[in-house]
């Protein structure tokens, strides 16, 4: 992240300053601003999603959904601690349901439950990949954007969004499989 | 179809903690309690992706590299149409939806472009994003790896999207 930051960084100031220097600043602002309305946003979303999740936990549901789904983790993911794979299940079904608000809080809670195994290199790379590749069933926001302006048939993208979404979430589990060691 | 899902999975949580004699209204104020410190540790990480994201747009830098790569996109049968929301999508959810919709408008929603426009957001995440966030607090920094993974993962979904839309 650093490297990108700094070339993206220097590069894109280095050009304002050949073709507006005022813009440098005046987009900066404007960038923390849309930040701070997405954190807005999400925080409310997190709120509401926590205190579900929070009753999933004490009643042992989530306990319960991630030994059903322990064979599926456990290929991918290979083996890791009791606590990780209970916040990757919930992670990875909030995905599959499009739950956007779902992922993120249980995402974070995963990677920290991740690392506190030692050579866990291999099922963090996997997990940011599979996050990353997006396995959603129901694309809700396009739906609703198509259906917003007047398509004859706005479901008609979500067969090829779901092969789409399968294809990349294939290609990223094999190239990880291939290419980062397994400890 | 899909607006019952929501309701009905909160029903089914609320009441099997029921059953299973959980205090609901203490469990969920417990869990709501940990969504601001969770976006206070998140915020400096949004801004600094949101920050760059804006100066890459507005100094010209991102539709310079959209005419960079367009001949390349187009080898693999991506239209030209196409090549800023490839670009943008990795850093900003928000920045793709409106490609998507400006794409919408530019071509109406049922031309081919728009469909693929559609099948490229719904099938891709913003990378750049997840490195952020969800690595707010972690150690672990090497990521480049995943995000290069991801990132040609994500290529090659968008090539399968125009191809698909092209039969389905």
């Amino acid at each position: 992240m650093n490297l990108v930051f700094t070339l993206v960084f220097l590069a894109s100031t280095i050009f304002l300053c050949f073709i507006s220097p005022d813009t440098v600043l005046s987009s900066m602002l404007t960038g923390g601003e849309k930040a701070l309305t997405l954190s807005l946003q999400v925080v409310t979303v997190y709120a509401v999603w926590l205190g579900v999740f929070e009753i999933m936990d004490r009643s042992g549901l989530s306990q319960k959904i991630a030994k059903w789904l322990k064979p599926f983790i456990r290929f991918l993911f290979g083996d890791v601690s009791k606590e990780a794979n209970e916040y990757m299940t919930l992670n990875i079904s909030a995905n599959l349901l499009g739950m956007s608000g779902g992922t993120t809080p249980m995402g974070i809670k995963s990677v920290l439950a991740l690392e506190k195994d030692k050579n866990s290199y291999y099922a963090i790379v996997m997990f940011f990949v599979i996050n990353a590749t997006s396995v959603q069933l129901i694309p809700s926001s396009i739906l609703a954007l198509r259906t917003s302006l007047g398509s004859i048939s706005p479901s008609d993208i979500i067969l090829p969004t779901i092969l789409a979404t399968l294809v990349s979430s294939i290609v990223g589990i094999l190239l990880v499989k291939i290419f980062v060691r397994k400890k | 179809m899909s607006s019952f899902f929501i309701p009905i999975l909160f029903l089914a949580v609320f009441i099997y903690g029921l059953v299973k004699k959980v205090k609901p209204y203490d469990a969920f104020t417990e869990g709501a309690k940990g969504a601001i410190p969770f976006v206070t540790t998140l915020f400096p990480f949004l801004v600094s992706i949101f920050v760059l994201t804006e100066l890459f747009d507005k100094s010209g830098l991102s539709d310079m590299l959209v005419n960079f790569l367009a001949p390349f996109f187009k080898i693999f049968g991506v239209p030209k149409e196409l090549c800023k929301l490839l670009l943008v999508k990795p850093f900003s959810g928000s920045g793709s939806l409106a490609v998507v919709s400006d794409i919408y408008l530019t071509y109406g929603v049922d031309s081919y472009l728009s469909r693929c426009a559609s099948v490229i957001y719904g099938s891709s995440e913003t990378v750049f994003y997840i490195a952020a966030v969800y690595f707010a607090k972690a150690k672990t920094k090497k990521l480049l790896t995943p995000i290069i993974i991801s990132l040609v993962a994500s290529f090659f979904s968008s090539v399968f999207a125009c191809f698909i839309c092209l039969v389905l």
